[in-house]
């Protein structure tokens, strides 16, 4: 009997989070496959009555003909939009690399080594955290400006790598932190410490280390606060950047929900393979 | 990297040339220190510049030293304490929510049975979610127009409009929104947590005759503060921070009521062009994010690490 009232309850928990989890992305994606009087259309529809395709063919620069012969237009942004889609996936791709060799070892020597000045190297990383993109941005871009960095793939990911690099090191040493105490044993068996860093800590950290990696990669793929102001029109644009003519210039709740799609597909397909890594990550 | 190359020789070798702990932190951490001191300390140090002199651009840029005033204008500003309460408010309920949902997201991943395991993969997914991209969905999802409570309402036969993005509780629903986005990632590091808590603890509980909610109180809840603790302190940071997520979403709106001190900042520097005197309230945002960690990691860090 209690099994029973048990697994009533966990269905209906478990019922509740997929709601939660769902709900808010279904009701703007669904635009993706509805027409414009369908969006427009009051009460609100729950579903496309008619799904059809037609702003992926025009994101993506190509006319779409309905079955009733109305013909939906290529989007004025298709140019945009995949370029967005190639820097984007070449900038998070480049910042991921070297924001996870450049974090590993810090946050290791961080984490596990006694030096002097380590509070204050410490606190030197954590300031760059709390440092609000908002208040940056126009040091920045009048900087880019002298130094003609504006609407560069470089410029973006030097500014990204300002943000992930801070994070990703603040999460890494709370994991190194708890790993067990080997390398010790390690170095009086006269290994040198780039070894038993290389050969001990990263294989016995690669959990947290891949985490790591997917964190700097979200943060990379989703910046849009410096993309905005850096990269918006030129041939650098990144996808959130491109995304923005949809929600702004001409609001296109179709083409913006089909090119949000888009954009939350390798994220879903990364965090939807690693997530039991990040079941393994372990602060205390 | 030239140090990489040599200490890379060094394992190689025989003999290990062997470094000290200091010059082996230095050698790691110098290059990355170095880039973050250029990269940050130079617009850092411009906006300090700036926000010492009256920016203007009608007529041809001009740059006026003015001391202290830009920032005594701040607290005279009625816009600045505003933003400020809403920002406090904005902070500390999606510091709540998202610790509490993250909580309850992983009571319920950790309970699934094995067959179900599968489902932890779909609860992540919100977290991988871009700020803007959540403003988006919220707004949508909000709205009175578009919204899901007036597609509730219409369900139930009325005809009425229902808008969640109020005046009055904009900021709560840009909180809940706020949650919906980072709460998943905390759910996964307390289920780390969770599941190192022995089995045996939980069968000493049961012996004990202790409540479901003594249980969760004693045995569950203690070895989770800590990743409490770190991330409360990361989504204050993040939230206070947050700017692309209500720019998305409210634009500030409706009528100024989500215009939290990023918005305010924005509209400042990049609308009016006031460069000088968003420079100087972008340093009392950054002095309040300072403190406010601070003051978390006094009253609260503290205590956790000591155990």
């Amino acid at each position: 009997m209690i099994g029973r009232t048990r697994t009533i309850w966990l269905v209906l928990a478990v019922a509740v989070a997929l709601l939660w989890t769902f709900l808010p992305m279904y009701w703007t994606v669904k635009y993706a496959f509805m027409t414009k009087t369908e969006i427009a259309r009051f009460p609100p529809m729950l579903f496309p009555h008619q799904p059809n395709l037609a702003s992926f063919f025009n994101i993506f620069g190509f006319d779409y003909t309905a079955q009733d012969g109305t013909v939906y237009k290529a989007s004025g942004q298709a140019r945009q939009i995949m370029l967005g889609l190639r820097n984007s996936l070449l900038v998070a791709a480049i910042v991921t690399a070297i924001t996870t060799v450049v974090v590993v070892p810090l946050a290791y020597v961080f984490a596990r080594l006694e030096f002097p000045l380590k509070g204050k190297l410490l606190a030197a990383i954590l300031l760059s955290v709390s440092l609000p993109p908002v208040s940056t941005l126009i040091p920045f871009y009048t900087l880019y400006v002298q130094l003609g960095l504006t609407g560069t793939m470089t410029g973006l990911i030097i500014v990204t790598l300002t943000i992930t690099i801070p994070i990703v090191a603040w999460m890494l040493i709370g994991f190194f932190r708890n790993l067990p105490p080997v390398e010790l044993l390690a170095r009086v068996d006269g290994f040198s410490r780039l070894y038993v860093l290389t050969r001990i800590i990263v294989p016995m950290a690669s959990s947290g280390i891949m985490v790591a990696a997917v964190i700097a990669f979200l943060f990379s793929w989703n910046e849009y606060v410096y993309a905005q102001i850096l990269v918006t029109g030129s041939n650098a644009v990144t996808l959130p950047a491109a995304m923005s003519g949809f929600l702004f210039q001409v609001p296109e709740p179709a083409q913006l929900a089909a090119s949000l799609l888009l954009s939350l597909l390798p994220p879903f397909v990364i965090a939807f393979f690693l997530q039991k890594h990040i079941a393994e990550m372990n602060f205390a | 990297m030239a140090d990489n190359v040599s200490s890379k020789r060094a394992a190689g070798a025989q003999r290990p040339a062997e470094i000290s702990t200091f010059s082996f932190a230095l050698i790691v951490s110098i290059p990355v220190l170095l880039f973050l001191l250029i990269v940050v300390a130079y617009p850092l140090a411009y906006a300090f510049y700036l926000s010492f002199n009256e920016i203007r651009f009608f007529g041809g840029y001009s740059a006026d030293w003015v001391g202290f005033q830009n920032y005594a204008k701040v607290f005279y500003d009625q816009s600045f304490w505003s933003s400020l309460s809403k920002t406090f408010r904005f902070t500390i309920e999606t510091v709540i929510l998202t610790l509490g949902v993250g909580l309850g997201l992983a009571l319920i991943l950790k309970h699934l049975p094995g067959k179900w395991r599968w489902l932890r993969a779909l609860i992540i997914l919100p977290w991988a979610v871009s700020p803007y991209g959540a403003g988006i969905f919220f707004a949508y999802l909000g709205r009175g127009q578009t919204g899901v409570g007036t597609a509730v309402a219409a369900m139930f036969g009325s005809s009425q409009t229902i808008n969640l993005i109020s005046a009055r509780f904009v900021i709560e629903y840009l909180a809940v929104g706020a949650a919906w986005n980072m709460a998943p990632l905390v759910a996964f590091f307390l289920l780390a947590n969770m599941l190192t808590t022995p089995q045996r603890l939980y069968d000493l509980a049961k012996i004990d005759r202790m409540s479901r909610l003594e249980t969760f109180w004693h045995v569950t809840l203690p070895p989770l503060r800590f990743t409490i603790f770190v991330f409360t302190c990361i989504t204050t940071v993040l939230a206070m921070k947050t700017f692309d997520y209500i720019f998305t979403e409210t634009q500030g709106g409706p009528g100024g009521a989500s215009s939290v001190l990023t918005y305010t900042l924005y509209k400042i520097s990049f609308v009016n062009l006031d460069l000088g005197y968003g420079a100087a309230m972008s340093f009392f945002l950054l002095a309040v994010i300072l403190v406010s960690t601070g003051i978390l990691y006094f009253l609260w860090g503290r205590k956790e690490e000591r155990q």
